[in-house]
């Protein structure tokens, strides 16, 4: 039984299952990539470790969320984000501008804004200073 | 026969396919929580969601009990404890804070006193939201309630006592390092293979990423107004990393820089570099190792550093960067230089 015999047996049902799995198979590879893909777009606004906001980078928007002790505003405008305004003392958060990736913290006002999912496609994994 | 034959091929190929997205390959998971008066992040290589979970709450549990004893600023603290007992009452401490303490009191030795965490008492007379500070005269009172040596600890009864009434001790020099430290101890009892642990910018990490490559760590631009602007990357495994700077709480006025770190024998902040990146096996060391380095200076900071064992990358106050020589096979510049306008 050589190879090239199985070919030309193959009738017209066969081919159709193995196009149906090559299709499948490939597919899935792609659905899988462009779901990863989108996952750094994701900016999460928590409050006190909960997240109340899941927004999109690529969508400019603002938002306010309320902290311990007052309204942090959060604006996301051509793919950045930023604090514009917040309750907190030092206003760190303030003044770290705007950022693409990362995280912006206001220890003061437990708000934490982060760029990317758990598993974020950063090109470093921690920044030190 | 040769239907059979194909069939079977197309069975593999399902087979293949689903074994390749649903499998029990290695992944990273990552899980942030504001503590300790800051940001911190664990990162953990799993094959299984609920071992990663639950090695992660582990280590922020150990991180919530360190915080609980050792916050400068919590009146319930072991560390207010001992604070309050200073010149009169000694104080009997759990083993973790005596730990803390005497590996600060031995940074404190091998740095000539450039780490000191009795500084305590001039931290609280810097306000860097008001942008106030204290005053020549303030200073001159305060510092002779600075002084590592004026430290007396008994280890067989795990005793701390403060000479000299109104003394403070504030080890926010090496709380963070230390805490990463746990939190890496933590994640390999409960078997984790690789991790990375950031308490704000004092990260230790071990292991390698599923892809089998290091761990990389950017050094902040000290200049740069955005936080995740870095002017280098380290590779790492198997280290720790902590960067001291004077741009993390600072105020300027009169054309003067008052920053955080202050200099132990004068009381004011230290001046001569801007930032320094120490590397080396534990980030307790990093952590209060960049302090003293920070104190030091460029050439002092840098010997000392090196004479322990440890590596440095130092920006000096005119932008320029230097390293220790061990640094280079991890160590990659982006900038060449910082820009300084101040």
């Amino acid at each position: 039984m050589k190879f090239i015999n199985l070919f030309r047996d193959t009738r017209p049902l066969d081919w159709l299952v193995l196009i149906l799995v090559t299709t499948v198979s490939v597919a899935s590879l792609f659905v899988a990539r462009a779901t990863s893909a989108k996952a750094s777009d994701l900016v999460t606004v928590e409050v006190k470790g909960k997240i109340v906001y899941r927004l999109s980078l690529s969508k400019d928007t603002e938002v306010d969320v309320k902290g311990p002790l007052g309204i942090t505003h959060v604006v996301i405008k051509d793919r950045r984000v930023r604090v514009t305004q917040s309750p907190c003392p030092e206003k760190i958060c303030v003044r770290q501008g705007w950022i693409s990736r990362g995280a912006i913290v206001c220890v003061p006002n437990r708000v934490v804004v982060t760029v990317g999912t758990e598993i974020a496609d950063r090109s470093v994994d921690a920044i030190t200073g | 026969m040769k239907r059979l034959l194909l069939f079977t091929v197309s069975l593999l190929f399902i087979a293949f396919t689903l074994t390749a997205c649903g499998s029990k390959r290695e992944r990273l998971f990552k899980d942030s929580k504001v503590m300790m008066d800051t940001f911190v992040s664990i990162t953990v290589v799993s094959k299984s969601e609920k071992k990663a979970r639950e090695a992660m709450d582990a280590a922020f549990q150990e991180l919530k009990r360190l915080e609980g004893l050792l916050d400068f600023y919590s009146p319930k603290s072991e560390i207010s404890k001992i604070n309050k007992g200073s010149g009169g009452v000694p104080v009997s401490v759990t083993p973790t804070t005596f730990s803390l303490i005497n590996t600060a009191l031995e940074v404190s030795k091998i740095t000539d006193g450039a780490f000191d965490i009795t500084l305590g008492v001039l931290n609280r007379r810097y306000d860097f939201f008001e942008k106030h500070h204290p005053t020549e005269s303030e200073i001159k009172k305060l510092l002779p309630l600075v002084g590592y040596k004026k430290i007396v600890i008994n280890p067989a009864l795990r005793i701390v006592f403060l000479k000299k009434p109104g003394m403070m001790i504030d080890p926010g020099g090496i709380t963070k390092g230390f805490a990463a430290d746990r939190a890496i101890e933590v994640l390999k009892a409960k078997g984790i293979k690789a991790a990375l642990v950031a308490v704000a910018g004092d990260i230790r990490a071990y292991g390698l990423k599923p892809d089998g490559t290091p761990w990389v760590v950017g050094i902040r631009d000290p200049r740069a107004k955005s936080a995740d602007e870095v002017f280098a990357t380290l590779k790492l495994t198997d280290m720790a990393v902590s960067t001291s700077g004077d741009y993390e709480r600072y105020f300027i006025e009169k054309g003067v820089r008052y920053h955080h770190i202050l200099d132990p024998e004068t009381g004011m902040p230290a001046r001569g570099v801007i930032s320094v990146t120490v590397v080396g096996p534990k980030a307790t060391y990093t952590d209060s190792l960049a302090t003293a380095a920070f104190v030091k200076g460029l050439k002092e900071g840098m010997k000392m550093v090196e004479k322990n064992g440890y590596m440095a990358v130092v920006v000096d106050s005119s932008g320029r960067i230097y390293h220790s020589k061990g640094l280079e096979p991890m160590l990659e510049l982006l900038k060449k230089h910082i820009e300084v306008r101040d």
